[in-house]
């Protein structure tokens, strides 16, 4: 988006960081990407350093990011992004989401949106969500959120990109 | 002198930019006074801290410690009080074990408004300091501005003008002892019950060719009432999902701590602070 | 954006009992209106000291970080748990050094004396007076809830018990009226040879 015009219908807002962890960005425009792929830099940086079976956790990552985003916050100007970060914990077997906002305050939830999509699916996911949900509810609850956004955003909605992260990897789903 | 970490400011700049407020620091809206009399200095103060329009404190200390014949009564930003305080306390131990003369008032005074001065009123303290040292019985004061007074009889803070009222109708020359300490906790009475920002206890500090006395409480005009009936909950009231209990044994399992004084006849005699 | 200190919401308190002292927390994280987590808990565990910390989110786990580092960096050097005084210490004088570039946390202690065994409180304000205290401190979003429940509840010499309800009840009566904090609470209740740590059920709205 630029002002009112839309510019790219199918903008990938993510970076791998590493073969288990996924970080969705929004916030203002180049400092999203600037920041993301300063992040996913680093931490393939850490990977290659070390035995590419030894990677961050998920909770590395995210405090990893979150220190990051911390020390820009003190900087001259510092980058106004929002992140969720996705992860798969090969070694406790666990799946991990973090929410982060641009000021770097970090918690750990089980579901959790940014921007105008929190107001509109946070009440559903409160609503649907248990702890054991399995992929196929997932994708069903995605639905829903989708349906709200589409029914409810006054904007042309362009819809979702979906990624699972599972133990084998980060796969991209048709919703 | 300190070093002050400004890293945080940049951010904070650009937060106030947005539109955010000051952080409320606690402050001594206070009433602090100090009277010379024949042979020796008293000051006193009230011990309210309030944070707005909260009461944060109801007992505190504004009376500090310098060096054992020189007092400090703060108002003003509390924290700012407290740490310029000891910072002059600190040097001036250090310049007097250099000089192995006793600190004199004035010394403090000029390092006090040196310091204060340097900042330019950033930093908050509005001080009495009072004294007696080789060459007499000194009283100041000193705003955060760096600027000085000597006079026989001062006050400071949000209730110094209930208080300045009292030493201006009763104040006279040569006072005792008691005359002075009953003068001053008169005055700083006038504050805790005129001045919305002063309250609670009058704390009196007399220094004199000896020694200094501090009188911590010397007076409690607003002591809390005891509690006529116990409003304690009947155990088992409040729900709870988890529990988890630590013993300190188990805490301890991953670390082990040994008392040097217990290790036996090997250890050295060293001495460890209590 | 308004005051930092009630963007995200939030309340610690603590208190004195006979041998014995306690500190809560609630659970509440928010931008705003807007709950994002209700499983951030604001007390942290250094040794035999407590550290709760209320305010801006980031600088809650910036500071609660920075001291982790500073007391096992402490620990490293003195071969000895931190006491809770001098932690005090090491808290104001921590966040006296940002004086003109604050830290927006307004942190409270609570632990004892691992020698003397005398329990210990105090709390700050976001550039490091310490409020020494005898009964409870409190901070926070609503810290002037807590200020009327604790006045009115506390009384000196509690049994851990009666502690845990009076410090559960001051928390939980007061997040209830107060809309950015809530949302679950944390107790501690310690004695000098036991933690006894509880989620409280809370109401959830």
């Amino acid at each position: 988006m630029r002002g009112v015009t839309v510019l790219k219908e199918e903008d990938d807002k993510t970076r791998t960081l590493n073969p288990h962890t996924l970080m969705a960005f929004s916030g203002e425009a180049g400092d999203t990407v600037q920041f993301a792929e300063y992040i996913q830099a680093n931490v393939q940086l850490y990977g290659m350093r070390n035995n590419s079976k030894w990677q961050l956790s998920p909770s590395a990552v995210a405090s990893f990011v979150r220190r990051e985003l911390a020390k820009s916050l003190r900087s001259r100007k510092p980058y106004y992004v929002n992140l969720l970060i996705g992860g798969f914990d090969t070694n406790t077997n666990e799946p991990h989401l973090y929410w982060l906002d641009y000021l770097a305050a970090s918690a750990r939830t089980p579901y959790s949106a940014h921007g105008y999509a929190q107001y509109y699916c946070l009440s559903i996911l409160d609503k649907h969500h248990n702890p054991n949900i399995t992929l196929e509810e997932g994708q069903k609850l995605l639905r829903m959120c989708h349906e709200e956004l589409v029914k409810r955003l006054p904007i042309d909605y362009k819809g979702l990109l979906v990624k699972v992260i599972r133990a084998d990897g980060i796969t991209e789903l048709e919703l | 002198m300190p070093g002050f970490d400004f890293s945080n400011h940049t951010r904070n700049a650009a937060l106030h930019a947005r539109g955010m407020p000051l952080p409320k620091a606690t402050s001594t809206g206070t009433t602090i006074v100090g009277c010379i009399y024949d042979g020796g200095v008293v000051i006193a103060a009230d011990t309210r801290a309030t944070s707005g329009p909260i009461v944060a404190d109801k007992n505190c200390e504004k009376l500090h410690y310098i060096a054992p014949q020189i007092w400090c009564a703060g108002a003003g930003t509390a924290a700012d009080t407290e740490f310029t305080t000891s910072l002059i306390s600190s040097s001036l131990e250090l310049h007097s074990l250099s000089t192995g003369r006793k600190p004199r008032v004035v010394t403090c005074m000029t390092l006090l408004k040196q310091h204060l001065f340097r900042h330019q009123g950033h930093i908050g303290a509005y001080l009495v300091v009072a004294g007696v040292d080789p060459t007499g019985v000194h009283l100041f004061t000193v705003h955060a501005h760096g600027s000085t007074d000597k006079l026989p009889y001062v006050t400071m803070g949000s209730g110094s003008l209930a208080a300045m009222a009292i030493f201006e109708t009763m104040w006279k020359k040569n006072l005792t002892r008691e005359e002075a300490i009953e003068l001053c906790s008169q005055a700083i009475q006038a504050g805790i019950f005129n001045d919305l920002g002063s309250g609670s206890n009058v704390d009196v500090c007399v220094i004199t060719e000896e020694k200094a006395t501090l009188m911590r409480n010397y007076l409690t005009p607003n002591e809390r009432m005891p509690k006529e009936q116990s409003y304690k909950f009947a155990r088992g009231t409040t729900a709870y999902l988890k529990e988890v209990v630590i013993e300190k044994k188990d805490l301890k399992k991953y670390v082990t701590i040994v008392d040097l004084a217990a290790s036996g006849a090997a250890a050295d005699s060293m001495e460890i602070d209590a | 954006m308004s005051n930092p200190f009630s963007i995200n919401g939030g309340a610690v308190v603590a208190m004195v009992g006979k041998d014995c002292v306690a500190i809560a927390c609630d659970l509440r994280l928010g931008m705003q209106a807007l709950t994002v987590s209700n499983d951030f808990p604001k007390i942290f565990n250094y040794g035999d000291v407590y550290l709760g910390l209320t305010g801006l989110a980031t600088d809650v786990t910036t500071v609660s970080e920075m001291f982790r580092y500073k007391v096992n960096m402490y620990r490293l050097r003195e071969e000895r748990d931190i006491e809770p005084e001098t932690m005090a210490n090491l808290v104001s004088s921590s966040l006296y050094e940002k004086r003109f570039g604050p830290y927006f946390v307004s942190p409270v202690i609570a632990g004892i004396n691992p020698h003397s065994q005398k329990p210990f409180v105090c709390g700050f304000d976001s550039i490091g007076c310490i409020d020494f205290a005898k009964d409870f401190i409190v901070s926070g979003t609503a810290s002037d809830q807590l200020f009327g429940t604790c006045e009115s509840l506390w009384e000196p010499d509690m049994e851990p018990e009666d502690l845990f309800e009076t410090i559960s009840q001051a928390m939980l009566n007061s997040v209830d009226r107060d809309a950015l904090s809530g949302w679950g609470a944390h107790v501690y209740v310690i004695t000098k040879d036991k933690v006894v740590k509880r989620l409280l059920k809370g109401r959830q709205d």
